[in-house]
């Protein structure tokens, strides 16, 4: 919102043809030296103070609308993650199943984004603080973040990069106790 | 699709698993030593005056010859083991070495300059007798062989003799009856004279005779005590002319066979007339033939002497006498081999070999020095163990500051800071001998490694191998550099004794000193004794091994330690009672909890018996189980259990589907072997046997049909590779066998046999190999993590390090998806043998008889040692030097850019830092 002073910056700046000319003027007779015709409301013989401006200053009060906007830009937030899933699912197909440098990368980049921004949580209900529906922006704000990193879950284990076969615990295995002695050979 | 892609991945696992020695990795990490075995002959060479030619043949069918300033070999021929390629003789005449080879089947003559056979000649068939050279005015020209074919003549002993002249006598003798000369003539062989002289006293006229003088038979008889000369070329009817010894003042020790030794300088001149008689086992006379021929006179007496010897150079006679420095001498030297020479000054000079006991070859000159000595009984390696060097002073002193025990705060503080004081001087004495060893030009700096200096280096990698020989004499020898710290010889050890050694205890138990025993079982008795002595310092311990009034059948070594943490060693006797060593109460006791747990089991070859016991708590045994194999149908010929100190990393392989097989890793599981005793290639078979020892279970039987021995085979982890002959496509055939517990375990925790109900899954393929081998053996590494190769020693003397991924069952023959993500090669009958897999390149190992592998300290490298006629000693990196920078890792390069980046870090740092101020003054 701009300040209402800026106003009469502006009366100052129109005043006069001859204004146009100059860089500045300020007009400081005191004679109505403008003609009838001018449909400017200073033709009573009031005298203004510099800078006065009788048009009236908009009302900079918050109003329903503006309530409105800030509600949009709320659930925008919120459902910011949610919005992403169809682009990282255009992505995971692009980037396909072959671990490499690059869909590591991407899978990274997919799933840590999630996870930063579940960790951040706080600051974003701070930004959600002045909805009315904050608790259900939040909700579907977290939601979309566990999609995605559901999602990328679902690439990693579609690329095999989660252990979930048994083979990824062999090694962890510890070989077996031996419960018998047992030696001899041919009778020497 | 599939061949293009089998193709790459055959590729590709080549290309992974290539390796092969650079030019300058040459003797960096091994080293080799050849050996030829016990001298039967050898012969100077005095065919000039310089030469430092020494011939010897030996036991082991090698013919060698050796620098005789400095023992090194010159050249050496390896003919067939075993009768084939016995030497029978060796003469040598110049630049000739005539040998005889085989029994008599083959005269060889040698170039005795470069090595090089001259010529070879096949005799008749025909047992070897006896041979020499045949001189005829002064050349030598024609060498006689006396052979007995068939059952022409009734002699039994035999003597070739000439003296110059254009006749060749041959002596044969009937026991206690006759003596029968005949002379043939040297122009057509054909018989001029034939008689024969009543001698019902003579029993063998090798051992008792020698030619002496002008043609004179000597023969000594130990029943009348007396000397018979004989003239050997008079014309008319010879009679032996009979010398008491009583005559001479000569008295024979009680029981002892009196021996004559007499010397034949130049086979175109008869033989000297002075000789020895030996009277006792350190009596010696030596005894001149008068001009007449039949009388005696005794020059001098020598006692004691223990050998003696003739030399002869130009006109001059050395007669060489041993005798013994001091009583206790226990290397009793049974050959004396000596060399005369004129010096400058006209005198004679002699140098002397002798054969010891123990098969070393010790050079001596003139004024009693040793030049040098070789240790022949090297060549006839039994078994070997290699044992870790101990920590030095420093790391042993902080190991005891741990080890003691606490004894208040103060205390504790200053001993830690004494040793930390202590380890701060041993640093900056190692910088000083670095700085000064640096100054000095660089060949002066010399490594010598002695037993002092010996201690373990960073990764484990040199270590002290101990190797037992079959003359009973043992051996310390640094694994770095092949030089023998330490040697002991155990007396009245029988040639054909059984030698088992056994590591009771590490160097890992400091102060303990590490302990090792040795086994050694009588074959004729089969009473066994205990040689228990220090592996790194090779003196025999103080600890008193238990008497064995038994026979002993069999030991066995448990986990189970004492209070000294040894391992306690088993012995079975031949009433299956036990004996502990080292048996203290605190050993007994433990036993006794533990003796339900306790196996063991006995393979009787002979009666195809395979059984199991168990030990009770009062240290007797009972039978638990018994398998026969009957005898008439196969003979076992070797069982195989697995090495208790090998560690398998991965319990499982993981399949293309990313499920897990899980490997059956029974560590009572024994490979026993069997050939047919059918030999027809029609009906002859290999059987393989997997049995559990505890229980006596038969878990797998293979049986190759058509198949012939000998079968070499490792056992290992979850599978076993054989490798035997296949009479039907007349071919080498390797066949794996691997076990499975399929894809869930059984029981994850504990390995019992007496709870597995579930036999598992056996999986086998064969492949061809394109040679025979000789031994085989798989590399050990610490955790087990490294894949396995298996070396096998080629007769060739190449040890190869063959990939176990090439002797996989589960290679398929079609290529899937599945197999190709396992990393599996597609089947392919013919297994490759790759030059770049020789591990030895050219430095080859005759008759390799066994492989031994040890684990070093380092995950990635294995440490191997193959003897036979040879030890070769090096290291196998079977998945490359994964844990290991390499040789030619550039360190300055990388240290320079670092410091460089470094430097450019601080500089930049710097220079930001004013942009940043004179910004804000701005």
């Amino acid at each position: 919102m701009a300040p209402p002073g800026g106003q009469g910056g502006g009366a100052v700046s129109t005043r006069g043809a001859g204004a146009r000319r100059m860089k500045w003027a300020l007009e400081l007779s005191l004679g109505n030296a403008r003609g009838r015709g001018d449909r400017q409301s200073n033709q009573g013989d009031v005298m203004y103070p510099i800078g006065y401006s009788d048009k009236s200053v908009p009302d900079t009060s918050i109003q329903e609308t503006d309530k409105n906007l800030v509600e949009k830009r709320c659930w925008d937030v919120a459902l910011g993650p949610l919005k992403q899933i169809p682009m990282n699912l255009f992505i995971m197909y692009m980037s396909g199943n072959t671990i490499s440098i690059f869909p590591i990368m991407m899978v990274c980049m997919m799933a840590w984004r999630p996870i930063q921004a579940l960790m951040s949580m706080s600051a974003t209900f701070k930004l959600l603080e002045n909805s009315n529906q904050q608790w259900l922006q939040g909700l579907a704000y977290s939601v979309g973040n566990l999609l995605g990193s559901a999602l990328a879950i679902y690439k990693c284990q579609s690329m095999g990069l989660l252990p979930t076969h048994s083979s990824d615990w062999l090694a962890f295995i510890e070989p077996p106790q031996r419960m018998e002695i047992m030696g001899g050979g041919m009778v020497l | 699709m599939s061949k293009p892609t089998s193709l790459f991945v055959i590729f590709f696992s080549l290309f992974v698993m290539s390796e092969a020695v650079f030019e300058d990795q040459v003797g960096k990490f091994d080293w080799r030593q050849q050996y030829v075995g016990k001298t039967l002959f050898a012969h100077f060479d005095s065919h000039s005056q310089s030469s430092k030619k020494l011939f010897l043949a030996t036991d082991k069918n090698i013919f060698a010859s050796f620098n005789s300033r400095t023992g090194e070999l010159f050249w050496r021929h390896v003919d067939k083991a075993g009768p084939e390629g016995t030497i029978d003789i060796l003469l040598l005449h110049g630049q000739d070495a005539l040998m005889v080879v085989g029994g008599g089947r083959l005269l060889r003559s040698w170039d005795t300059n470069m090595g090089g056979l001259n010529w070879e000649a096949v005799l008749d068939t025909g047992s070897f007798q006896a041979a020499c050279f045949v001189a005829m005015q002064d050349t030598v020209k024609h060498v006689a062989v006396l052979k007995k074919a068939g059952t022409v003549r009734h002699w039994f002993s035999y003597l070739v003799y000439s003296g110059g002249e254009e006749e060749v006598y041959v002596l044969g003798v009937v026991p206690n009856s006759h003596l029968t000369i005949i002379a043939y003539s040297l122009e057509d062989g054909e018989i001029i004279k034939q008689r024969s002289v009543e001698a019902p006293w003579l029993s063998s006229v090798e051992s008792s005779c020698v030619v002496v003088g002008h043609g004179v038979l000597m023969c000594v008889d130990t029943a009348t005590l007396a000397l018979y000369a004989l003239p050997i070329q008079a014309e008319e009817a010879p009679q032996f002319n009979q010398i008491l010894l009583q005559s001479l003042d000569l008295e024979v020790s009680p029981g002892f066979q009196p021996v004559l030794v007499s010397s034949q300088p130049h086979p175109a001149r008869s033989p000297i007339s002075e000789f020895f008689l030996q009277l006792g086992p350190d009596h010696h006379v030596l005894l001149q033939l008068n001009a007449d021929g039949y009388t005696i006179a005794p020059l001098r007496d020598f006692q004691p002497a223990f050998l003696v010897s003739f030399s002869t150079t130009g006109e001059k006679t050395v007669a060489a006498v041993m005798t013994p420095k001091n009583e206790t001498s226990d290397v009793f030297p049974p050959q004396l081999y000596v060399h005369a020479f004129l010096k400058k000054d006209d005198s004679v000079g002699y140098r002397v070999l002798v054969q010891t006991q123990d098969h070393a070859l010790t050079f001596i000159q003139q004024p009693g020095r040793v030049v040098w000595t070789r240790e022949e009984a090297l060549a006839d390696v039994v078994t070997m163990e290699m044992v870790d060097l101990p920590l030095t002073g420093t790391q042993a002193e902080l190991e005891g500051e741990f080890g003691k025990k606490a004894d208040g705060l103060f205390p504790m503080v200053l001993k830690r800071l004494s040793s930390q004081v202590i380890l701060l001087q041993a640093w900056l004495a190692h910088l000083w001998k670095l700085f000064y060893e640096a100054r000095k030009p660089h060949g002066q700096v010399k490594n010598e490694v002695t037993i002092e200096t010996l201690s373990r280096d960073e990764f484990n990698l040199q270590k002290m191998m101990v190797m037992v020989t079959a003359s009973g004499k043992l051996f310390g020898i640094d694994s770095k550099s092949g030089s023998i710290l330490w040697k002991h010889y155990l007396e009245n050890v029988q040639p054909n004794a059984v030698f088992k050694l056994i590591v009771q205890r590490t160097t890992a138990h400091f102060p303990h000193p590490p302990q090792c025993t040795l086994l050694i079982k009588d074959k004729d008795t089969g009473l066994a004794s205990l040689h228990v002595f220090n592996p790194i310092f090779g003196r025999k311990s103080h600890i008193a091994p238990p008497a064995l009034p038994r026979p002993i059948l069999q030991s066995l070594l448990l986990p189970v330690i004492d209070q000294d943490y040894a391992k306690v060693l088993l012995l079975v006797d031949d009433q299956y009672k036990v004996t502990a060593f080292p048996s203290t109460k605190n050993v007994l006791q433990q036993l006794q909890e533990m003796a339900s747990s306790i196996f063991f089991y006995l393979i009787r070859s002979d009666q195809g018996n395979l059984s199991g016991f168990r030990l009770r708590k009062d240290l007797s045994t009972e039978r638990i189980w018994e398998v026969v194999l009957p005898t008439e149908v196969q003979k076992i010929v070797a069982v195989n259990g697995k090495r208790p100190n090998e560690h398998v990393h991965s319990q499982g392989r993981v399949m293309g589907d990313r499920s897990v097989l899980y490997k059956y890793l029974n560590p009572n599981l024994l490979a026993v072997v069997t050939e047919s005793t059918d030999a027809h290639p029609e009906r002859a078979f290999v059987g393989v046997f997997l049995v559990d020892g505890v229980t006596g279970r038969i878990i797998h039987e293979a049986v190759q049909r058509k198949a012939r021995g000998p079968v070499h085979f490792v056992h290992s982890e979850n599978w076993v590779v054989y490798e035997y002959w296949n009479t039907k496509s007349r071919r080498n055939e390797f066949s794996v066998l691997e076990l499975f517990e399929g894809t869930e375990l059984y029981n994850s925790t504990v390995f019992s046999s007496l709870d597995r109900p579930h036999l598992p899954q056996v999986l086998q393929q064969t492949y061809i190999f394109p040679s025979p081998i000789t031994t085989m053996e798989a590399t050990l590494t610490e955790k087990g993590i490294t894949s396995r190769h298996l070396l096998v020693g080629l007769p060739s003397g190449a040890i190869l390090s063959l990939p176990k991924m090439f002797l996989d069952p589960r290679r398929p023959e079609v290529v899937t998806e599945h197999s190709r993500e396992e990393n599996l090669i597609p089947y392919a009958p013919e297994m490759p043998i790759r030059t770049e897999w020789f591990i030895n390149y050219n430095q080859t190992v005759a008759r390799v008889k066994g492989i031994y592998t040890a684990p070093s300290g380092l995950e990635s490298t294995c440490l191997v040692v193959a003897y036979g006629l040879d030890i070769y000693q090096t290291r196998v990196y079977p998945s490359k030097q994964f844990d290991v920078l390499k040789d030619d890792y550039d360190y300055v390069l990388i240290s320079s850019v670092l410091f460089a980046l470094f430097f450019a870090t601080m500089i930049s740092k710097r220079l930001a830092q004013v942009k940043l101020l004179n910004r804000a003054w701005r």
